[in-house]
């Protein structure tokens, strides 16, 4: 008969097995040309409905052996976590290609995008640890009802300057959709100065606005913000101006100076699906993939072969497109890759503070 | 040793906790010791992740910020509380009843619609807003600590409410009776009797609510603004922004000894009652009903 102490030491082994089992070691690698299930995760949302569509079903169409699961939304925090625990159920992640950059043979897999056809395709598309899919065009936009068209806001510093254009500002506390690089331009740096970023500066100019600011930790978050009349002046990324425009939301976009950004994907380390994601990515900067994704969000498209036939809301976000009569900053991927961390934590650092 | 050995386990009463502590095992104490590990030892022994919380320039901010926040939340929970669980032991049970309805009502809500609630009311254009700007005062209270502070207020007085109302109703009213007829003026009877005799329920209540508000992130993040965060904000932000797991870990330790020091300097003024043991006592510092 079983005393009590053994049932707690039969107990406990059992557990540490179970423990044991779900920390995992090392999964082997998944041959490529068998079934395999992609794990994708990204934004959530219409954006995410629309990579679905654009990217996931037409390759499942042509690769009958890979289909999906999605999942959202892409936190490096769990990237990091799945990394350490050597229990990575994540394939594809969408991230600022900064983040993978410095992240790279540590948190994301060193991809080999030889065989890709580089001709077309925007500088800085392909990366040792990532491939961009889009460039977000990140401008400044009012709500139309909330200033008189003759006193309204239309450059980086108006959007700072309080006296003449008072109501709430709405930012992104992510650094890839142009927190930093507003706030020098408004302080008078030009574009084509703007890198190595002046942190300390960029903060200095911010603290200006820092209580009149709502800052959301997501673009959902703004796109709602914005959608329910909470902010008057903020930067939203295109692909959330669009579904905000398809929603009847009346918009104004300040086409003077734009900080655009590349939008990514990397394969989380130790993925045993690496190779299937690697081949997976390759498509998204075909001309089909980037045509699809621009047509459905409005991004402006990385593959300049490519010729989406925009909707008319996608054509008033279009920042390489007649409408955009002012300049654009694009951000430099180089200077973030070696500075994402200690910029993302200093810039964290201020906002709590 | 005088109990022969195989008296030492009480064996069957003590499989019955087995099951509870197998979990707590594992959701507490593993995460836990996981914890401590990180905060000291990230890549080799060190007590730095401990040294920069008190140089960083944020974190002491932070935490002083949400320690006034906690104060304030506590002070508005115990002045609505305290009358309302007096009055509640001073009316019929049918009203009693309802009372205390109101009281769970927000209980069995999710704590989401609530706290999207507040937003809705807290926020631009939302009835607060409109109330004062027919002032001329256009104030808005959603994104601010103020606004949390009273989200966080309602969403915790039925912790200060349920102590207090099982600590007041046990007292006899006859003492109050006694102290009339030896010629008390009835503030001096509350001042000398009432309230030593329902201060373990005050104490209760104080460190229930005090020490959930230290900790609460879900109204702080919804109701409140990144700029004005509260400790539970900042451990998620250094946990998913900036990866800082040991940071975040020797934070997260930090909050929780913080927290044990006050229970357990507060309860020495609770007598028996105390938050710890509120649930399994009835007030025996309060004389008993059938005392002649």
């Amino acid at each position: 008969m079983p005393t009590p102490r053994r049932a707690l030491t039969v107990l406990s082994a059992t557990m540490m097995t179970a423990v044991l089992a779900a920390c995992g070691g090392q999964t082997a690698a998944v041959n490529p040309d068998g079934d395999v299930t992609l794990t994708f995760t990204a934004y959530g949302g219409a954006g995410q409905e629309a990579m679905i569509n654009a990217y996931q079903k037409p390759y499942t169409a042509a690769h009958p052996n890979v289909t999906f699961t999605n999942t959202s939304p892409p936190d490096l925090a769990q990237v990091k976590a799945q990394v350490m625990s050597k229990n990575v159920t994540w394939d594809v992640v969408a991230l600022a290609p900064a983040a993978a950059e410095q992240n790279c043979g540590t948190l994301f897999e060193e991809l080999d995008f030889s065989g890709v056809d580089k001709t077309n395709l925007v500088e800085g598309t392909v990366g040792k640890c990532y491939i961009a899919n889009w460039i977000n065009a990140n401008p400044i936009a009012y709500r139309t009802s909330a200033y008189p068209a003759t006193a309204a806001p239309k450059t980086p510093a108006d959007f700072f300057d309080l006296q003449k254009f008072p109501g709430k500002r709405g930012l992104l506390t992510n650094v890839q959709n142009g927190l930093l690089e507003y706030a020098l331009l408004a302080d008078g740096v030009a574009p084509d100065a703007m890198y190595p970023l002046d942190v300390d500066r960029a903060l200095k100019k911010l603290d200006t606005i820092k209580s009149v600011t709502t800052f959301a930790p997501n673009v959902g978050a703004l796109q709602q913000a914005v959608g329910a009349n909470q902010v008057d002046v903020f930067v939203l990324p295109d692909s959330r101006l669009v579904p905000l425009l398809d929603a009847g939301t009346d918009l104004t976009i300040c086409w003077d100076t734009t900080v655009t950004a590349l939008n990514g994907f990397g394969v989380p380390k130790g993925s045993p699906k690496a190779e299937a994601a690697r081949r997976f990515l390759e498509t998204l900067v075909t001309t089909d993939d980037v045509e699809a994704i621009s047509e459905a969000l409005g991004t402006a498209p990385i593959n300049k072969a490519a010729k989406p036939e925009l909707s008319d809301n996608a054509k008033k976000v279009e920042v390489y497109g007649p409408v955009n009569t002012g300049k654009t900053v694009q951000q430099d991927v180089g200077w973030y890759a070696s500075n994402f961390d200690a910029v993302t934590t200093k810039v964290n650092n201020w906002l709590v503070g | 040793m005088a109990d022969p050995p195989q008296r030492r386990i009480p064996s069957p009463q003590w499989l019955l906790v087995l099951p509870a502590l197998a979990l707590l095992a594992v959701i507490l104490l593993v995460p836990l010791g996981r914890s401590l590990t990180y905060s000291v030892d990230a890549p080799a022994w060190t007590l730095d992740h401990y040294t920069a919380l008190f140089t960083d320039g944020v974190t002491l901010t932070v935490l002083a910020r949400t320690a006034l926040t906690a104060t304030i939340v506590t002070i508005v929970a115990v002045l609505l509380g305290y009358p309302y669980a007096y009055l509640m032991t001073r009316v019929g049970p049918r009203l009693r009843g309802l009372l205390m309805v109101i009281v769970l009502v927000p209980f069995w809500t999710s704590v989401m619609a609530r706290n999207f609630a507040w937003i809705i009311i807290l926020q631009r254009g939302g009835p607060v807003n409109s109330f004062f700007k027919l002032f001329g005062w256009d104030l808005v209270l959603y994104e601010s600590v103020a606004g949390v502070t009273i989200a966080m207020s309602q969403v915790l007085l039925p912790f200060m409410v349920l102590p207090l109302f099982s600590a007041l109703s046990g007292i006899d009213r006859r003492l109050l009776l006694a102290a009339r007829g030896l010629g008390s003026h009835p503030i001096t009877a509350f001042w000398k009797i009432y309230w030593p005799l329902s201060r373990g329920g005050v104490v209760a209540g104080l460190i229930l609510v005090f020490t959930l508000s230290l900790g609460f992130y879900v109204t702080p993040a919804l109701v409140g603004s990144p700029q004005q965060s509260l400790v539970a904000q900042l451990l998620g932000q250094r946990t998913t922004q900036l990866l800082d797991f040991p940071g975040a870990s020797a934070l997260g330790i930090l909050v929780l000894v913080v927290s044990l020091a006050l229970v357990s300097w507060a309860n020495r003024f609770g007598g028996t009652i105390s938050a710890i043991g509120v649930a399994a006592s009835t007030p025996t510092n309060a004389p008993t009903k059938d005392r002649p």
